[in-house]
């Protein structure tokens, strides 16, 4: 009588306790031990654009405290200036996109690239003025472009050139800042420019009817990526790991929270949120290093050294430049360069 | 709350939980199934890419019509997996909708590609912007088909991701309705040994205080389901209980007083009243005797009336004392011969200087479980009676035996005397009651009381069926027993 009434008490406990066991140990898994570490410090040169969007987030968002990181945000206006502070070492690492880091590691730089963190489709435009007799792509042969030399806007301008068979030659190419390209456009001094967004939709709206848009995507896509000197990546290892941990959990929040996230962007570019939401959905913010990412440094490394960025040469190996190990001990699938 | 409350309410969540079980693991299953479908479809766009790639290659290297052909057919099939393809979580759509985006980017390269080549041969050389437009195109082609692939592998991981997800639900769920099941086994046990088994050990201690004779014991068990009712019920009849014995044990007080009271009675009866019945009876005698001629005939008849007057009366108390003796008398049950007994009596009966012949009728064999001494008695007043109410039949019959009756023995004394009227019968057994007059039938009117008695004492029933001129039968049973001392019947009181 004694163990019939014992005995589903001894069994549900038993029950019981492997349950809870088991519980705690699904709702434990994954969880990274916390570490009572002092916070380590990395200095970012971020260009105001919302390419780099991503890491405004992560800052804003407190990632990068969360995961132990004392991250300083060093602003800067395009990714060719943000790959001279790491360079010159008044920062530790850079976004920037890609056709300057290929510059960059051709110049023997030393540079590495953490992980790719957005690529952009129509980004790069062409805007010609109407009343310089230019209404197709044809008609910029002979004509003045300006561009800023070594970013991301004169490889576009070289694509689009090939895309419709013009020979580079057949244009004049002014050398212009990003803060002036839209002025030189406006005052008539060139007949177009090659720039990225939001310039070249400030450069639109500047000529107003006068402008005229020329496009290419399947020319090219931008993409930037974090980058800095290999030594730095290498020995500070640990460090990169939580900033592509914060920035991982950035891109989730960017993808569940995406009207939060263009009001963050818009605040911080300090531009109107109707100018930016139009081609803000072309900007897929995705970490990874991918196989294709080596195709398109090649094509830039061959731009490169034909527009002179470079000495002439065989296209260099690109595979040391891409710092795999950050993205591979996070989420190794995002990483499907070839290895 | 009830213990049938109670009981559905643990059911009721054992069976939730099985229940909610039962639809995770066809959820699970609906879930792999799905996800499986798509990982089905995903290593088809991946092994379609995979092909585009080697066709791609083979193109670029020979600019053939059948790596054209076999392009386009391969580019058809990988479309088709990709617009049949269903996912509905936000990520994998994206993903397909890139891949879709993608897929048509290469395709309109590749067109342009081979349209570019247009009639030329294989081998034609080409111009300086031609072959940079050429080196361009197939670079973005092949950046494209990169992505695609990585692309069908990340929509394959997240199908697998979905089948580990669903697992991982399914296995919390099967834990948690363990664990639901588990915690219902537990309170129903601790329930039952709190609210059932314990009071149950109670009542049974209850009954047997109750039993051995404690009606004291108050079980005392409160509470709003039935076991507190039962308790509540159960302390009221104990309650009830030592109210009826304390009113029999004042009863059994009073009959004892009464027995005694009784017997000073019978006392006083025999001795007291029998004094002076014997002087009247002697006196007169005496004056029968020794003044009878003095005495003229009707002196001498007062005198015999006022002797038969005190025999009678002696008679009466002689009965009166037998009933009182035969309700207070000890029970000593055996098996007894009836039929022996039966004869004895006749034959005392036939020996009697009547000169009346009478024909007895005694079944052999009858035996009963009675005193003796008391059933001889009742049998005895049973064959005198017999024997009195056929004093004036022609050819007098008197017969004894036994019959079953509702699977009882049942005795019986008839005879072909007089009988009696069936609407009297009620009056049949009660003391100094007559259905025929004293000078027809002399008695006292107590020999049949005193029969019902003796058969009341046995715990059986006595009854008659009679019709009047053609006879009367006494139907008698006694409880029928050989066991032991518990069939013993004590002394009334």
């Amino acid at each position: 009588m004694r163990l019939t009434v014992k005995l589903p008490v001894v069994i549900g406990g038993a029950a019981l306790a492997a349950i809870i066991l088991g519980l705690g140990y699904l709702g434990t898994r994954g969880q990274p031990l916390t570490r009572n570490v002092p916070a380590e410090k990395l200095r970012i040169a971020l260009p105001v654009l919302p390419h780099a969007a991503l890491v405004h987030v992560a800052a804003a968002k407190g990632y990068f405290a969360d995961e132990g990181l004392d991250v300083s945000i060093l602003p800067v206006s395009y990714g060719v200036a943000a790959i001279g502070d790491v360079l010159q070492g008044t920062a530790d690492l850079a976004v920037a996109a890609d056709v300057p880091f290929v510059i960059a590691v051709m110049k023997n730089d030393s540079l590495g690239m953490v992980a790719s963190l957005v690529s952009v489709s129509n980004d790069h435009a062409i805007i010609a003025r109407r009343d310089h007799a230019i209404a197709a792509a044809h008609d910029l042969a002979g004509k003045k472009i300006g561009v800023s030399f070594g970013t991301s806007g004169s490889y576009f301008l070289w694509a689009f050139l090939i895309r419709h068979k013009l020979p580079p030659d057949s244009i004049a190419l002014v050398d212009l800042p990003p803060d002036r390209i839209v002025g030189a456009l406006a005052n008539g001094s060139v007949d177009a420019v090659a720039t990225w967004q939001p310039i070249s939709f400030e450069a639109q709206a500047a000529l107003g009817q006068t402008a005229v848009s020329f496009t290419e995507a399947d020319a090219y896509r931008t993409t930037f990526a974090a980058v800095g000197r290999s030594e730095f990546l290498k020995g500070h290892a640990n460090a990169i790991e939580k900033l592509v941990r914060a920035m991982l959990k950035a891109e989730q929040f960017m993808r569940s929270h995406p009207e939060e996230t263009l009001n963050l962007v818009v605040a911080w570019l300090k531009i109107d949120v109707d100018a930016l939401r139009p081609t803000w959905k072309q900007f897929d913010f995705r970490l990874n290093l991918l196989q294709s990412q080596l195709i398109t440094l090649e094509d830039e490394a061959r731009w490169a050294m034909a527009r002179g960025y470079a000495r002439s040469g065989p296209v260099p190996n690109f595979l040391p430049h891409l710092y795999l190990d950050a993205l591979l001990a996070v989420e190794p699938e995002r990483v499907t360069v070839l290895r | 709350m009830k213990i049938r409350s109670k009981e559905r309410l643990v059911t009721g969540m054992g069976l939730a939980a099985i229940g909610i079980i039962a639809a995770m693991v066809w959820w699970t299953y609906s879930e792999v199934e799905n996800a499986n479908r798509q990982r089905r479809v995903t290593s088809e766009i991946a092994r379609g890419l995979t092909e585009l790639r080697l066709v791609t290659f083979e193109y670029r290297l020979y600019h053939n019509e059948r790596a054209r052909v076999q392009w386009d057919a391969v580019s058809d099939r990988v479309d088709r997996h990709i617009a049949n393809v269903r996912f509905a979580q936000p990520a994998q759509m994206e993903i397909l909708a890139g891949l879709r985006k993608k897929q048509a980017a290469g395709r309109r390269l590749f067109a342009e590609l081979t349209a570019a080549r247009g009639g030329d041969r294989e081998d034609a050389p080409l111009d300086d912007a031609s072959r940079r437009f050429e080196a361009q195109l197939l670079s973005q082609l092949l950046t494209y088909q990169q992505e695609n692939f990585t692309d069908a592998y990340r929509l394959n991981n997240l199908a697998t991701e979905r089948i580990i997800d669903a697992q991982r639900r399914v296995m919390i769920v099967i834990l948690a309705g363990l664990a639901l099941i588990a915690s219902s086994i537990v309170g129903a046990s601790w329930f039952l040994r709190r609210d059932v088994l314990a009071p149950i050990a109670r009542l049974q201690q209850a009954t047997r205080q109750v039993a051995a004779g404690n009606l004291e014991f108050i079980l005392g068990i409160r509470g709003d389901d039935e076991i507190g009712e039962l308790s509540e019920h159960f302390d009221a009849m104990t309650q009830s209980l030592r109210k009826s014995f304390a009113q029999i044990e004042r009863s059994n007080q009073d009959l004892a007083e009464l027995n005694e009271e009784l017997k000073a009675f019978s006392y006083s009866v025999s001795h007291d009243l029998r004094g002076p019945l014997r002087s009247m009876d002697g006196f007169s005698l005496v004056l029968l005797e020794d003044y009878g001629d003095k005495l003229d005939d009707e002196g001498k008849d007062a005198l015999e009336r006022i002797r038969a007057a005190s025999q009678r009366m002696g008679y009466i108390i002689d009965d009166l004392l037998r009933l009182s003796q035969v309700t207070r008398a000890e029970l000593n049950l055996t098996r007894v011969d009836l039929s022996a007994i039966a004869r004895e009596i006749a034959d005392a009966l036939d020996r009697e200087p009547s000169g009346r012949s009478v024909e007895w009728a005694i079944e052999s064999g009858l035996s009963v479980w009675a005193d003796p001494a008391l059933i001889r008695i009742a049998m005895q007043n049973l064959l005198q009676n017999a024997w009195k109410f056929t004093g004036k039949t022609a050819r007098p019959v008197i017969r004894v035996g036994a019959l079953e009756r509702d699977a009882k023995t049942v005795y019986f004394v008839a005879d072909n005397g007089v009988g009696f009227d069936m609407a009297h019968a009620d009056n049949l057994f009660g003391a100094f009651q007559r259905l025929h007059h004293v000078d027809d039938f002399p008695g006292t009117g107590i020999g049949l009381a005193i029969v019902q008695r003796i058969i009341r004492r046995h715990d059986g029933k006595i009854w008659a069926e009679a019709k009047e001129g053609e006879g009367a039968t006494f139907f008698f049973s006694v409880k029928e027993s050989e066991n032991g001392s518990d069939e013993q019947d004590h002394p009334a009181g």
